[in-house]
């Protein structure tokens, strides 16, 4: 943003005009806007507009390659990848059976879905997973921040003070009983205020606010790098209704796709959706299935099924690129999202509940 | 629409008048390939009109997790909800009912339903600083008459009922004026009312509540089985249009549901509810369920074993408020019993 304006890519002329009306640097350029622009050198409106589209371009440019080359084609060994995606981060979610049964919990650069009946606990798993995104490194998170996106009204801040509330005494503990120097001083940034500052809420009351707002996100993520989870609560909610056209309906859903794992990639953040559960009609039997049609059941990475058992909660895993499909239980306390039993509560065995890829210790190694 | 003034390339321009595209929804209807094949232009002209109608659109719109919990402004906090008038149901609830979304109260014949309905009707109308919105409520009929002899009731005693408010408040208040009772007994005079007559009462500041009694009532005779489809477009069309209207002017919806014994139930019966003592479950199924915030439970206590610990004479008459769903709320429960001057629950 404050480059010189000698040293962009313009026409020698209009470098020429712009030195002598006394601009300095692209920040100002930009600043002033096209019409500003046009009346102060004398150039066409077209031209004004052409001349900021480039020096935009130049200046994400530059921030991209400091960046490490947005957009632009690289080539990679499998075995580049590998160890890319091994080096990935995930956001737990704890529940560690849940995390196991995900490869180690909510994996970035993917977009995962959560699918399920009303009141199942897709939307608690959301909120906990943007209060879990914001642990610290030391503590084993990524120390991110979320953008929620909210289509249906139900994301109650109450709830998520108490979850975010639950999340830092749980990081006291670990920091109590293991009392290294860096846990301390991570937690004087962790608190309940600074989780909440860094959750971006952004509410869209129908179909066109949740597409302009996805189009708009790119430019969000850059100006807020820290971002490593986009949550769209629920994705089905405002298609569901409101379309005589399905073939525009697929049509939209596939463009939101591509654009989410567009800015997956690029940002290195995890995307989440949740999605309803709709009633498909067989021959003999009716059985439950995810909403929004087939074509949609391939747009996310990894694909979870919240339902009941009685009155036990539990996760299917439907579709994972690299997990076996599995079942497990959880539980939702007043803590937010949880196992069902809890794991064994030893000062010891804290620090490995945190962290699922650290080993954990066992008694023999003591003796 | 005038192109002019968004900060585009009067190519851009040209190319919209051209296909003549009259509004921002219009360009957002069509996915980015669509666009280009139908503007001609280039992908990276398509791109800038795409983000710079978004922005237009969605300017300040985001705000963060802190500003919405340190929000106290009666007019647009989260935390501003409807009281029932009752502190044992309020507490239930966090604080009642919350002011955006569909809330459901489900339950059987003589569970209290319609009472505790009635009841929010005039809480609604009580000052902020009481739990009210200081407005009144609109109350649709799509089975059984209004109960306004029972309403009167409720009127004369609200004294009894809200001992924390002061006398001369709840004089100054003229309760009955501000209820408008509406009769739906079939889906298009339903929908006239949804479209027409709450979009102007709402829109007039006179009402913060609607109360529909039942939603339940509207479905059950005019669809059989083989025409699930129609009534699932009909559910979502209705439970848009209400979370429309509720998201636009703050507004809560409350809507009464039956329930249908589970042996009736053809399908997803576990996949429904997830308690095991539960023989019923509510009407309409998942379509409607969709739709909804936060779902209640009312039930009478058929028997005086499940209430252990309150007096006798209480038992007969005893019920259960039982929250089922709310994404703030655990599943818990309170017990409540139906006096004169209103319901009013039990610790």
């Amino acid at each position: 943003m404050q480059r010189e304006v000698g040293s962009l890519p313009l026409a020698p002329g209009l470098r020429a005009r712009l030195a002598a009306a006394g601009f300095q640097t692209a920040q100002e350029l930009l600043e002033t806007g096209p019409c500003g622009l046009s009346k102060e050198i004398g150039i066409s409106k077209e031209e004004a507009l052409e001349a900021l589209q480039l020096v935009r371009q130049e200046c994400h440019g530059d921030a991209a390659r400091t960046a490490g080359g947005l957009g632009t084609t690289r080539k990679f060994t499998a075995l580049e990848l590998l160890e890319e995606e091994q080096a990935q981060g995930f956001i737990i979610t704890f529940c560690s059976a849940l995390d196991t049964m995900l490869g180690g919990g909510v994996q970035l650069t993917k977009i995962t879905e959560i699918c399920g009946a009303p009141g199942v606990g897709k939307t608690q798993l959301c909120m906990q997973l943007a209060v879990d995104v914001q642990i610290p490194e030391c503590f084993g998170g990524v120390a991110g921040e979320a953008v929620f996106i909210d289509t249906e009204g139900s994301f109650m801040v109450d709830r998520v003070v108490d979850i975010a509330a639950a999340c830092v005494h749980h990081c006291q503990l670990i920091a109590e009983a293991q009392q290294e120097e860096d846990h301390l001083k991570a937690l004087e940034t962790f608190s309940l205020e600074s989780i909440l500052s860094h959750i971006y809420y952004f509410r869209c009351r129908d179909y066109i606010e949740l597409l302009a707002q996805v189009y708009l996100l790119p430019e969000f993520l850059s100006e807020h790098s820290k971002v490593r989870l986009v949550v769209i609560d629920g994705i089905a909610f405002p298609f569901r209704h409101d379309f005589e056209d399905l073939s525009l309906r697929t049509r939209l859903l596939n463009g939101l796709a591509q654009q989410l794992i567009i800015i997956a990639n690029d940002h290195k953040a995890a995307v989440v959706l949740t999605n309803q559960m709709t009633t498909r009609i067989g021959q003999s039997q009716s059985t439950l299935v995810p909403a929004l049609g087939e074509s949609w059941g391939h747009a996310a990475t990894v694909r979870l099924i919240f339902h009941w058992d009685n009155s036990q909660r539990l996760a299917t895993l439907y579709k994972s690129p690299s997990q076996k499909e599995a079942t497990i239980p959880y539980h939702i306390t007043p803590h937010g999202f949880r196992d069902v039993q809890p794991p064994a509560v030893t000062p010891n065995a804290q620090g490995t509940e945190m962290n699922p890829r650290k080993r954990p210790r066992r008694e023999e190694e003591k003796q | 629409m005038d192109w002019d003034q968004f900060d585009l390339n009067p190519r851009t321009v040209a190319a919209l008048k051209k296909a003549d595209i009259k509004s921002i929804k219009e360009i957002l209807n069509f996915s980015e390939a669509d666009l280009q094949r139908l503007m001609k232009l280039s992908s990276a002209d398509t791109q800038c009109l795409l983000k710079t109608v978004s922005r237009t659109l969605r300017k300040n719109s985001m705000l963060t997790a802190l500003q919405l919990h340190q929000d106290k402004d009666h007019l647009t906090s989260q935390h501003q909800k409807l009281s029932l008038g009752c502190s044992v149901l309020d507490n239930l609830l966090r604080g009642g009912i919350p002011l955006v979304g569909i809330t459901e109260l489900a339950g059987e014949s003589s569970a209290g339903k319609t009472q505790i309905s009635l009841q929010l009707c005039l809480c609604v109308q009580y000052p902020y600083k009481y739990g009210g919105l200081e407005s009144g409520a609109v109350y649709i009929c799509t089975e059984d008459a209004f109960p306004s002899k029972r309403l009167q009731q409720l009127i004369d005693q609200q004294q009894k009922l809200r001992a924390d408010v002061p006398a001369e408040i709840i004089q100054k208040i003229k309760f009955g004026n501000s209820i408008f009772v509406e009769h739906a007994a079939d889906l298009d005079t339903f929908h006239r009312c949804i479209t027409k007559r709450l979009s102007l009462l709402l829109a007039r500041g006179m009402v913060r509540l609607v109360v529909i009694d039942s939603i339940a009532a509207l479905f059950r005779c005019e669809f059989g089985v083989s025409e699930s489809v129609m009534k699932a477009r009909y559910l979502q069309t209705f439970g848009a249009q209400l979370h429309s209207l509720s998201t636009r002017f703050r507004t809560p919806i409350m809507c009464i549901n039956q329930v249908w014994h589970q042996n009736c139930c053809l399908f997803c019966n576990k996949w429904l509810e997830g308690d095991v003592g539960n023989r019923v479950a509510p009407a309409l199924g998942m379509t409607w369920a969709n739709q909804l915030l936060m779902r209640l439970m009312a039930s009478r206590v058929s028997w005086p074993g499940q209430a252990s610990g309150v007096a006798p004479h209480c038992a007969g008459s005893m019920r259960t408020l039982r929250v089922v769903f709310a994404p703030h709320l655990p599943p818990s429960f309170c017990y409540y019993t139906i006096q004169l001057e209103g319901v009013k629950g039990i610790k």
